[in-house]
């Protein structure tokens, strides 16, 4: 029992850390100009927030504050800010994970809503303190609009493509206690 | 709220805090001290991209291969659209080539009619200008060619490109030119797309008043003006100007030519137009002592026929010197094969 969670936990972890290494790839490979039109959305994060939400035991703070780190780095943006902010977010959502369990799609979703909209408000008063240069604001807004409008086929692909679920009732952990 | 739920033991939140406070303190400097120097840590980022960014070539492959695929797949989806466009574009195309192949061949004709010089009108002096009237207008200059060059008042005077004016006084070796922009120049044209007779009207300044016009709604600004054979004064179609507005909101008219070079000017030698006075002897070729010539035998033929001919046939009489000499040396040749 034991090791089957063990492996479980990890094999997910693994797996978030390929979808990652995976978008981050596809962004920084020259596939294709930018578009005009509407940004595309932070998959990775909504999935991050999600899979949070679902299963927090996946997700270690370390393994997600790295991997935005390593983002940061590797998408030339301000290192450090985006990847302390995200940690932030999934701690919070972290801590509602019991609470979230028993909601509905609509209610988490405005949770998470509000969560990323937070979290960019955050990114960009950080920047303005210290001075960056930020993206320009209806980007970035937009940007938003469209990860919070994607966040419930996010959602749906977690749950049904990768099979992470909210756990069961009776469900128990590595340690042999209900979750 | 999370006390009663949570079931992990007492020391984990404590240690799970202080992880996470770690953590999140290591990032804020990170951050603070890529902003404070930010040339270390940029340098720190470039060398971490150099590690990884070389070890991806293996990515790189397929990934490159699946976007060429995606790339082909979508110029399948577009291949209809695009064979309308290619369609379209070769239909433009078709155009092009006819009118290019209709001005090749007007080109040669004309080429022809040039290197045969039947046109008296194609032959011009040219003059240096020796001085202006001072002022800085410049509504007449000097030019040093005269009566002994067969300079004739009321010529047109051209620089390179458009109508500069007319002879006005002729001396034995110099003669004198009213530029277009003299007060006392009134010279007919013709305004180009919409075919309306006007009167160009110098008045002292650098763009002439456009006076008498039949429609002026009908006037845009850059519409071509050439001249007139109104009156006989001028030989038609030199470019005079386009259009213009004025600052004073009256119609006036760019000239072609650059009047602040006045260097050279050209003569053109126009002949008076041909007085049709009698029918007939215009349409039959002479022979130099001027009987009449049967234009298909080239024998002399001794009825002109002129009673037999109605009136009306001297106006559709086309000015080109296309009736043929027979056995003449210089009868030119118009016949389409030529010129392909």
């Amino acid at each position: 029992m034991n090791e089957t969670w063990r492996l479980n936990t990890l094999a997910h972890l693994g797996l978030w850390l390929a979808i990652a290494g995976v978008g981050t790839l596809i962004h920084i490979l020259p596939l294709s100009g930018p578009e005009p039109g509407w940004p595309a959305p932070d998959l990775f994060l909504a999935l991050t927030l999600a899979w949070v939400l679902r299963r927090p035991a996946h997700l270690p703070a370390a393994a997600i504050a790295l991997t935005f780190l390593a983002q940061d780095l590797v998408l030339m943006r301000p290192p450090g800010l985006w990847a302390l902010i995200v940690l932030g977010g999934s701690e919070f959502l972290r801590r509602r994970a019991s609470v979230v369990r028993e909601m509905n799609l609509l209610l988490e979703w405005a949770m998470v809503s509000a969560v990323l909209i937070a979290m960019t408000l955050a990114y960009r008063f950080g920047l303005a303190i210290v001075m960056v240069g930020r993206d320009p604001l209806d980007l970035s807004l937009a940007r938003l609009a469209v990860t919070i409008l994607v966040y419930p086929l996010v959602v749906w692909a977690l749950q049904s493509v990768l099979r992470v679920r909210k756990p069961a009732t009776g469900e128990l952990d590595e340690l042999g206690r209900k979750l | 709220m999370a006390s009663d739920r949570s079931n992990e033991a007492d020391f984990v939140r404590p240690v799970r805090r202080l992880v996470i406070g770690v953590l999140a303190l290591l990032l804020l400097a990170l951050f603070l001290l890529w902003r404070i120097d930010s040339p270390r840590v940029e340098r720190f980022r470039t060398a971490v991209l150099d590690t990884v960014v070389p070890n991806m070539d293996w990515a790189m492959a397929p990934v490159t291969r699946v976007s060429r695929m995606v790339e082909d797949f979508r110029s399948y989806a577009r291949i209809y659209e695009q064979n309308q466009e290619l369609r379209r574009e070769l239909q433009q195309m078709r155009a092009w080539r006819e009118a290019a192949l209709q001005l090749e061949q007007r080109n040669a004709q004309l080429l022809d009619m040039a290197r045969v010089r039947l046109d008296p009108q194609l032959t011009h002096v040219t003059g240096v200008v020796m001085a202006d009237a001072g002022s800085p207008f410049r509504q007449s200059v000097l030019i040093n060619v005269g009566a002994r060059d067969g300079i004739v008042d009321g010529w047109a005077v051209m620089d390179g490109l458009g109508l500069a004016g007319r002879i006005a006084g002729v001396g034995e070796r110099s003669s004198r030119v009213i530029l277009l922009t003299d007060s006392n120049s009134r010279v007919p044209v013709i305004v180009q797309p919409s075919g309306q007779h006007a009167l160009l009207s110098g008045d002292n300044t650098a763009m002439p008043v456009l006076d008498f016009v039949e429609n002026a709604d009908e006037l845009r600004p850059g519409d071509r003006v050439v001249s007139a054979s109104d009156g006989g004064v001028f030989p038609p179609g030199l470019l005079v100007g386009e259009v213009a507005q004025g600052a004073d909101g009256r119609t006036r008219v760019r000239l072609a030519a650059d009047y602040g070079r006045l260097d050279f000017l050209r003569v053109l030698r126009s002949r008076p137009a041909e007085q049709i006075d009698q029918t007939g002897a215009l349409l039959r070729p002479v022979d130099p002592s001027g009987t009449p010539l049967d234009p298909t035998t080239g024998v002399p033929a001794p009825a002109p026929l002129a009673e037999a001919e109605p009136d009306t046939a001297t106006e559709t009489v086309e000015p080109v010197p296309a009736v043929p000499l027979p056995g003449g040396a210089e009868a030119p040749v118009t016949d389409g094969s030529q010129n392909e």
